[in-house]
């Protein structure tokens, strides 16, 4: 399909052609064909888990391949390290975990730079690129007192001045508020049409890569299931390869990442709760000047979640969600402020004190706080009511194994054992353990920080018919995310979070995307 | 003895006391730079010392035996690096191993073997070596010492200004970061602690063949340590933690110097000194701290 | 599938500990003395009679104490490498109340045992105290203060008002306490034909029992090994972080101040308070957990191999060979047990990469 566009006036920027990999039993790239011309923004579409990081690896140099040839204008090549890589003209703009806090913007960008450091030669260089694409920086600014959307800045001009051929952004706009991304996109834009630079954008969000690439590759399960123009396929075309089956747009869309067409037929009772809770009832969750000193800071926060409803925090990664994810795990003391579960005010200070009080949590880093991963799955799952199967002193396996039986099967644990340990579970299967573990007590309310992160569109869509079950059993919800599409589909009030502050409270009949991005960034909806 | 000649001795003996320290804690400093928090560096400072007094009595040279003591600290340091880095043992444990078997084998060996006594020689500067009060304790010393005028600004240099430096720094804040980054993580800490082996070996060596003359049994008696206190008391700047060293000798230098002034002060207290000024400082300096955010972490590419 | 994992590791530990083996060896050839003499002192003086196995039994008791201490610090992710100062402030105060509590029997032995168990703990909690106040690295702490500790007995013994042996009519008077009084000591248990089986055996025996079913039982061994493994999922869960591993610190403490009174109290040393005292039991105690990886059934017999060395060591004079042989030998036995598993582990990954790369697919040159 689509000969014209694969009809090349010269080498393409970057040809894969059957490249594979593996790990262990599990295959992350099949055979996989990606070619990318000069020019052009390319789009690298998947669900999570579909080859798209391993593939990127690969081409940086971080993993090596079990088979296949990669070519880089034309000459095939070997990639076997990150200095290579850049060597061989590909550039990859980091999200996370590629600057160095405590070093300065120009000691950064020098980085992996070779011979003597020349500290003004540098800078200059940093104000020319920086100038050139109009991302301003000071290049003797420590990068730790650097905004998101700064820090990013600085990642493209690294990227930038190294002249890369080919620019590789995996998932970008996650850190960035909507005006962000739009200037960002625009400088990709320059980039590649007056430079003949090629561009690739690694995204799961179906709208962002259909509004701002020229070409799109679809992986589905390591497999490249499409490639093609953009502009001749549509979002229900691709939604359709993405996931493998077709999709109602208005069921799945929020999984795939493209705005609720429309209400779902079935409206639960979630939705259905009215917009301005009932004065009367004690709320669920109650967060009364919460606030957190140090790092983003946070708050001070008011908010208000009643029984049966799912309330929307959203905001862009990095204005401190982290912290407040922190805080109702238990993992940090808020320096001010209240949290009531019920009418009740939890003394924050004991360990617990909010498990005790009614509150279960999905948090937004399950390795961090959620799950053992060298655990078993019985323990995993029994890691908060330890005292349910054992006595004065010591733990009853039996019983431990008979609890854990039952939650495996009630929340469909796909597991050989309890007994197996927790690492061996997928992803999807984690997400499950902790569900399961923080609904068996019961909770008045369930906090999902970014519940369905790292999961396909299936568990995505099968969270959210749990939050939304969840919900309508009478547990008040928090879902604090970062997916535009997400809050808009669940939540029936939005707050947006913006530099650790509550920026507006919108009913979801009267949020729109505009209107979300405006308080995004910072200003009054 | 008036108060001048006494504060001249005393000083003169902490200078001397002070010597093995700083080349040690150069390399060490470096190191922990680096995220390489090497508790070997005893066996490093051990083991030189003994290399450097052996081969100094086989070849009748203590330069070349200084030279040696520099190899066998370096020869330590990778194999610290290879264990830790390649074997992927918890660094900790490989220190603990590894002064473990080079105090065990230097012990071994010197109640086996006879050595004669080779010291390098003194030098002392004309002119400055007459200055009242200082002149003899700065300006009177076993060669080598001098070399710490020229190492000090290097090792500053290389950590601050170079680019091996600011990738070392790298490695030792955020090691996934440097290594996105094109740095080879575990090839720039497996090179710090070269330096800090050859360092340390230097520093080792220095006390057998540049103070003493000779070895004995568990002669740098947790001078290594001593050398990490320094460090910490620094709180990861070169500065202090050379001003440790300072400190440290002369505190030691002090409690030897004391019965024979006839003052009576605690010398087990003094003895303790060192330790107790490294762990208040890092009670009350803990928020000037510099300490490298991957201190003492491993890693691995991929392990997230 | 050829060998299985287990099999190649035992097969490197077998081969690396005869290495270890044949090293000491060749430095004892080297040296100029007789290894097969050498091999025959040491089995004498540990294991060749009654007497010498009393003597090796000795040493692993103080030994298997300390290393289970560390056995339940590291489970809590608690990296103490103070054994040895905990060894000494241990036998500082079970000295202490041994000389000063002027009662007699079976309750002074406990007493000594009780105080120098709490000196140890409590030495090894200002390091605990200190994280939690001031996040002063457990490892670093816990190494600077054994050295502390070492200069406090040197002070303790050199004060006449403090603990140093009584002037009487002697000239000098050496930096070490008055023995302790009869009382206080440890003596053996049951009668066998030459044997002796120390109390503090004994009590380092049932220690491990109860270590090894609390660790592997009970909810405190399931919440030390949560904070070990995740302490954001241990504080989520509502476990006391602070209060577990600051607890499984001085709990590590405890252990090896018991190993000091026992050194102190059975009949090993003087029953003075010295500064060679511990002769860096602490140290290989540590060196036991280990090997054995923290777990307290398998200290038993790695202790009892040190015991051997320690006490096979003393026989070693009488061939001319120094003592120090051993600390090479135990050394280089514990790489040959520790670096086999660690390092086949990182041989089967690579294998497994091979592996994978000739499966069907292309192979690929430059990978790897």
């Amino acid at each position: 399909m689509n000969q014209t566009a694969d009809r090349m006036a010269a080498a393409p920027a970057l040809s894969v052609s059957g490249v594979s990999k593996r790990y262990g039993p599990v295959i992350a790239c099949d055979a996989v064909d990606l070619t990318v011309n000069r020019g052009e923004i390319h789009g690298l579409l998947g669900e999570n888990g579909a080859g798209k990081t391993t593939l990127m690896k690969i081409l940086l140099g971080l993993v090596q391949r079990d088979a296949g040839t990669i070519a880089v204008h034309g000459v095939t090549t070997e990639i076997t390290s990150p200095q290579q890589a850049v060597t061989l003209g590909l550039g990859m703009v980091h999200q996370h975990f590629s600057l160095i806090e405590p070093l300065t913007v120009w000691e950064n960008i020098s980085l992996g730079d070779v011979g003597r450091i020349d500290r003004t030669a540098i800078c200059a260089q940093v104000d020319e690129v920086a100038a050139r694409y109009r991302l301003p920086i000071d290049p003797t600014a420590r990068v730790s007192t650097l905004s998101p959307g700064q820090r990013q800045r600085v990642e493209l001009i690294k990227c930038l001045r190294r002249d890369p051929s080919v620019l590789i952004l995996d998932e970008p706009t996650s850190v960035l508020t909507q005006a962000e991304s739009a200037e960002l996109f625009s400088v990709l834009r320059r980039v590649v049409k007056s430079e003949d630079r090629a561009v690739i954008l690694i995204s799961h969000k179906l709208s962002e890569v259909i509004s701002a690439t020229d070409r799109v590759t679809l992986l589905r399960h390591g497999r490249v299931v499409h490639q093609g123009v953009t502009a001749t396929t549509t979002v229900s075309e691709l939604a359709r390869r993405m996931v493998g089956r077709e999709v109602s747009l208005s069921v799945d869309g929020a999984a795939l990442g493209v705005l609720p067409v429309g209400r779902p037929d079935s409206v639960p009772v979630a939705a259905a709760a009215p917009s301005t809770p009932d004065p009367a009832v004690a709320p669920a969750l109650r967060l009364r000047r919460l606030s957190f000193e140090g790092g983003v800071g946070l708050g001070p926060i008011d908010l208000d979640v009643a029984p049966g409803e799912i309330v929307g925090l959203y905001g862009v990664e990095g204005n401190g969600q982290s912290l407040l994810d922190a805080i109702l795990s238990g993992l940090a003391v808020p320096s001010a402020g209240t949290i009531e579960i019920g009418g009740r005010v939890i003394d924050l200070r004991r360990p617990g004190a909010l498990t005790r009080g009614g509150l279960g949590i999905i948090p937004e880093d399950r390795y961090r706080s959620g799950v053992v991963l060298d655990l078993s799955v019985a323990e995993n799952l029994m890691l908060k009511s330890l005292g349910e199967v054992s006595g004065r002193a010591f733990v009853s396996r039996a019983k431990l194994n008979r609890r854990a039986r039952q939650l495996i099967k009630d929340f469909a644990i796909a597991t050989p054992s309890p007994d197996t340990p927790l690492r061996r579970l997928s992803g999807g299967n984690q997400q499950r353990v902790v569900l399961a573990r923080e609904l068996s007590s019961r909770p008045r309310v369930l906090v999902a920080a970014q519940p369905t992160h790292g999961l396909d569109v299936g568990a995505t869509a099968q969270m959210y018919q749990r939050l939304r079950m969840v919900a309508a059993d009478g547990v008040g919800v928090l879902l604090v995310t970062t997916e535009l599409e997400e809050v808009l589909t669940l939540a029936s009030r939005i707050a947006v979070l913006s530099r650790g502050k509550i920026t507006g409270l919108v009913p979801v009949e009267e949020a729109s995307p505009e209107r979300l991005g405006l308080l995004v960034g910072g200003m009054a909806g | 003895m008036n108060l001048v000649s006494s504060t001249e001795i005393v000083l003169s003996s902490g200078v001397r006391l002070a010597a093995p320290l700083a080349f040690a804690a150069l390399g060490e400093y470096l190191a922990e730079r680096a995220g390489c928090l090497n508790i070997s560096i005893e066996a490093m400072m051990l083991g030189a010392a003994f290399g450097s007094v052996a081969v100094a009595s086989t070849t009748g040279s203590a330069t070349l035996g200084l030279l040696s003591g520099v190899v066998i600290g370096a020869v330590i340091a990778l194999l610290h690096a290879t264990l830790s880095h390649r074997a992927e043992i918890n660094t900790f444990v490989v220190g603990l191993v590894l002064n473990a078997l080079v105090l065990g084998l230097t012990s071994y060996l010197i109640a086996t073997a006879q050595f004669d006594s080779h010291q390098v020689a003194q030098v002392s500067i004309p002119g400055l070596r007459d200055l009242p009060v200082i002149g003899p304790p700065l300006f009177v010393e076993r060669w080598p010492a001098y070399l710490l005028l020229g190492l000090i600004p290097i090792t500053w240099w290389l950590v601050e200004r170079s680019r091996w430096g600011l990738e070392l720094r790298a490695v030792g804040e955020n090691p996934a970061a440097a290594d996105v980054s094109g740095i080879r993580v575990n090839q720039r800490r497996r090179q710090a602690l070269l330096w800090c082996g050859a360092l340390a070996g230097l520093g080792g060596a220095y006390l057998a063949v540049g103070e003493v003359g000779s070895f004995t049994q568990n002669m740098t008696a947790g001078r290594g340590y001593l050398v990490i206190a320094a460090v910490i008391f620094g709180a990861w700047r070169l500065g202090r933690t050379l001003l440790g060293c300072a400190l440290f000798g002369l505190v030691d230098a002090l409690r030897l110097a004391l019965p024979a002034l006839g003052v009576t002060l605690n010398s087990q207290l003094l003895a303790a000194a060192p330790y107790l000024l490294a762990l208040l400082a890092m009670l009350l300096f803990v928020a000037k701290s510099r300490e490298p955010a991957a201190l003492a972490q491993p890693f691995r590419r991929g392990a997230d | 599938m050829n060998r299985s994992p287990g099999w190649t590791v035992a097969l490197a530990i077998g081969l690396s500990v005869f290495l270890a083996l044949g090293l000491s060896a060749a430095l004892i050839a080297v040296t100029g003395f007789s290894p097969g003499a050498a091999r025959t002192a040491i089995y004498t003086g540990s294991l060749g009679s009654a007497a010498a196995i009393s003597s090796t039994l000795l040493y692993t008791a103080p030994l298997l104490l300390v290393a289970l201490g560390t056995c339940v610090s590291s489970r809590a992710g608690v990296f103490n490498i103070g054994q040895e100062g905990q060894v000494l402030i241990g036998a500082l105060a079970g000295a202490w109340v041994g000389l000063r509590l002027a009662i007699g029997g079976p309750v002074l032995q406990v007493l000594v045992l009780l105080a120098a168990a709490i000196g140890g703990g409590l030495w090894a909690g200002l390091s605990a105290v200190m994280y939690r106040w001031r996040g002063v690295n457990i490892v670093v702490s816990t190494l600077l203060m054994t050295f502390i500790a070492a200069q406090l007995i040197h002070f303790s013994v050199a004060m006449p008002w403090f603990l140093q042996q009584s002037r009487g009519t002697k000239l000098v008077v050496a930096a070490q306490s008055n023995q302790l009084p009869a009382g206080a000591l440890l003596g053996s248990i049951g009668r066998y034909p030459n044997l002796q089986v120390n109390t503090g055996l004994l009590i380092a025996a049932g220690l491990t029992v109860m270590i090894a079913v609390a660790l592997a039982h009970t909810r405190w061994g399931f919440q030390l090994k949560v904070v070990g493994l995740s302490p954001g999922a241990a504080r989520h869960s509502g476990i006391r972080i602070a209060r577990v591993s600051g607890l499984a610190l001085v709990l590590s403490g405890a252990f090896s101040g018991l190993a000091g009174a026992v050194l102190l109290t059975s009949p090993i040393g003087t029953h003075r308070l010295q500064p060679g005292l511990s002769g860096s039991i602490g140290w290989d105690g540590l060196l036991v957990a280990l090997v054995a990886r923290n777990r307290p059934m398998l200290c038993v017999p790695i202790a009892f191999l040190f015991g051997v060395l320690r006490a096979g060591g003393n026989f070693l004079s009488a061939t001319g060979v120094p003592f120090y042989l051993v600390d090479v030998v135990k050394s280089l036995l514990v790489l040959a047990l520790v670096v086999p598993p660690v390092a086949a582990q990182e041989i089967d990954r690579r294998r497994l990469r091979r592996r994978l790369h000739g499966s069907g697919l292309a192979p690929v040159q430059g990978a790897g």
